[in-house]
């Protein structure tokens, strides 16, 4: 071992430490390396999608640099009035499936989220355990497990059948926009009851009890207590279920079997049959501007990290 | 649910009978045990389609219940031996580790800088570095498959896949190490630097210590994610096969059998990593971005 080298290590510790005292290294070593992924691979990316879509693609899939409205008359151009065509169509039956979707999750994780807000311990712990492993279980089998479930010859239809409650399969639970809300319902459900949960949990509920003592009823209790409390969790968990929702493709292509057309298979056909950039990018603005439109509605409400952990 | 309750309330105090106070407790114990039922159902309503399915794994018949015909350890051995399949497993655990290695590295670096310093377009910042989350899969895998194709000339393939990946998952280190890091105790640094400590001391054996459970569940989230992400992967994967693809063309051209078997033990996977986690770390409080250590 040499006298030498612990000397040199610490100069090169004091160097290291040395460029960590400039405010400038500091930040482009921290922040730098991100801000170059997230504009290369996000803002880039975006920023290109928005162009195409006002660009044309030519016969040869090349793009044709020359600013054009096209692609979003097409969209608007196969049927008659606009909103008879195709794509409208789709966008606005994603709009209804959607909002069902979060409302009917919604109105189903507040008790839930009331219980587990009230609850400590082991059934805390339980419950929470049932309810985390569907969450990080893979989208893709969740909607898988209910296109078993769902069907002319599914696992609730075969079963009626079978204990005689029917006598033929339920039009109800055969494939469809029902079956396409109840596993988007199921798939997005947990966002929504971890979002009521942590706003839930946050709540004082002696205000409740105050409230309660100063002789307001249970509805007048919930109605200017605990909803107007609750409310920045209901509308983050509100966009963590409409927002995917709205872009959902495993979910009705399974649970669809064809008969429903969501603005997310839609795209994806067009993409991937006829590499029809245009139509797709052009299309996709519609998504991102309904949801722009969302965030800017819920940011009056909530703070971005009010968004945070789910 | 509360609301039909509060107006039977309502109506009891008009009555206002004398019994009152025991009609008060009946109703509490009712709107407790109604609770409690909802809860039960919801529970039922997350799990039984996924029961169905583990059921359906061990079963002779795969495809539904009735008839039944026994069980099997046949599914899974048939799952296990197919080799196309094992090697899209593999591609996946290999591209949600090199994906979440990446964002986790990038993700703690812009933590610090979002927590710890101010800087112009602080908030800009913050809000692209949350939207990979929000943004659909489908817009997120379109727009980078047309960018990987038409602006760079890239072929799509695993290297598309992991570098979509790595902006996919970077929001999901960045909120939960900045939320550590915001409710950080940052006199703890100080005092360490008072008595002396140089500042990569301070570092190691302060902040890092501290902040490390975050940086796990970031990368663990930020794998998961990978993982299970089929969209994106969808668009930009080429011509290459990861674990959701090929599951996604199994269930298209209906070979229920494997489906049911290699899903099932995803979720066994998942269920024992989970109740390991669980008793861990704080889990539910990460998840919910609550803060209780416990």
């Amino acid at each position: 071992m040499s006298v030498d080298s612990p000397r040199r290590s610490e100069t090169l510790r004091q160097r290291f430490v040395g460029a960590f005292a400039s405010r400038g290294t500091r930040l482009s070593i921290t922040a730098g390396p991100g801000l170059v992924w997230l504009a290369l691979l996000l803002l880039a990316p975006l920023t290109f999608m928005v162009t195409v879509s006002f660009l044309n693609v030519n016969d040869a899939y090349q793009i044709v640099w020359q600013p054009s409205l096209e692609n979003y008359a097409r969209l608007g151009a196969d049927q008659g009035a606009f909103w008879n065509s195709a794509f409208f169509e789709s966008l606005f039956l994603s709009y209804f499936i959607a909002a069902v979707t979060t409302v009917l999750c919604l109105v189903l994780a507040f008790p839930l989220a009331y219980l587990l807000a009230r609850r400590g311990g082991t059934t805390f712990k339980v419950v929470i355990f049932l309810v985390l492993l569907p969450f990080f279980t893979m989208y893709l089998v969740r909607a898988y497990s209910w296109y078993l479930m769902f069907g002319q010859s599914g696992v609730i239809n075969s079963a009626l059948l079978r204990l005689g409650l029917v006598s033929e399969p339920v039009g109800l639970l055969s494939y469809g926009v029902p079956a396409i809300i109840v596993g988007l319902t199921h798939a997005y459900f947990p966002y929504m009851l971890l979002s009521l949960y942590a706003s839930l949990e946050g709540l004082d509920f002696s205000l409740v009890e105050a409230a309660r003592d100063l002789g307001a009823s249970r509805v007048d209790a919930l109605k200017d207590v605990i909803l107007p409390l609750v409310l920045p969790g209901m509308i983050s968990g509100s966009l963590f279920v409409f927002v995917p929702a709205l872009g959902a493709f495993i979910t009705p292509r399974f649970l669809g079997q064809g008969k429903v057309l969501m603005i997310g298979q839609l795209i994806e056909s067009r993409i991937n049959s006829l590499y029809a950039i245009g139509y797709g990018s052009a299309a996709s603005m519609f998504i991102v501007l309904s949801i722009v439109v969302a965030f800017v509605v819920a940011f009056r409400y909530v703070s971005i990290e009010d968004l945070g952990g789910v | 649910m509360a609301t039909e309750t509060g107006s039977t309330t309502e109506e009891a105090r008009e009555t206002a009978s004398p019994s009152r106070l025991l009609d008060h407790e009946r109703k509490e114990w009712l709107l407790s045990r109604g609770l409690w039922l909802v809860a039960g159902a919801l529970l039922v309503f997350l799990w039984i389609p996924l029961a169905v399915m583990m059921f359906l794994s061990f079963a002779v018949n795969a495809s539904t219940i009735f008839p039944f015909r026994g069980f099997t350890l046949d599914h899974y051995a048939a799952t296990f031996a197919d080799g196309t399949l094992m090697f899209a497993l593999w591609n996946s655990v290999q591209i949600a580790t090199l994906s979440a290695a990446i964002a986790t590295v990038l993700g703690v670096l812009a933590s610090f800088a979002l927590a710890r310093y101010d800087f112009p377009f602080k908030e800009l910042y913050r809000t692209f570095g949350i939207l990979p989350m929000v943004i659909p899969g489908v817009v997120l895998g379109i727009a980078l498959l047309i960018y990987f194709r038409t602006l760079l000339g890239i072929v799509p393939g695993f290297l598309t896949v992991v570098l979509t990946h790595s902006v996919y998952g970077f929001p999901f280190v960045l909120l939960m190490v900045t939320s550590r890091l915001y409710t950080f105790d940052e006199s703890l640094e100080e005092a360490a630097r008072d008595l002396g400590a140089d500042p990569l001391t301070v570092f190691r054996d302060i902040t890092l210590p501290i902040v490390a459970p975050a940086i796990g569940a970031g990368f663990l989230f930020a794998w998961i994610r990978s993982f299970e992400d089929f969209i994106r992967v969808y668009f930009v994967k080429g011509t290459m096969d990861v674990l959701t693809t090929s599951m996604y063309s199994m269930i298209k051209y209906g070979t229920a059998p494997k489906m049911n078997a290699i899903s099932s033990f995803i979720v066994f996977v998942i269920a024992a990593v989970l109740a390991v986690a669980m008793n861990v770390g704080n889990v539910a409080g990460m998840v919910a971005g609550t803060e209780e250590d416990s």
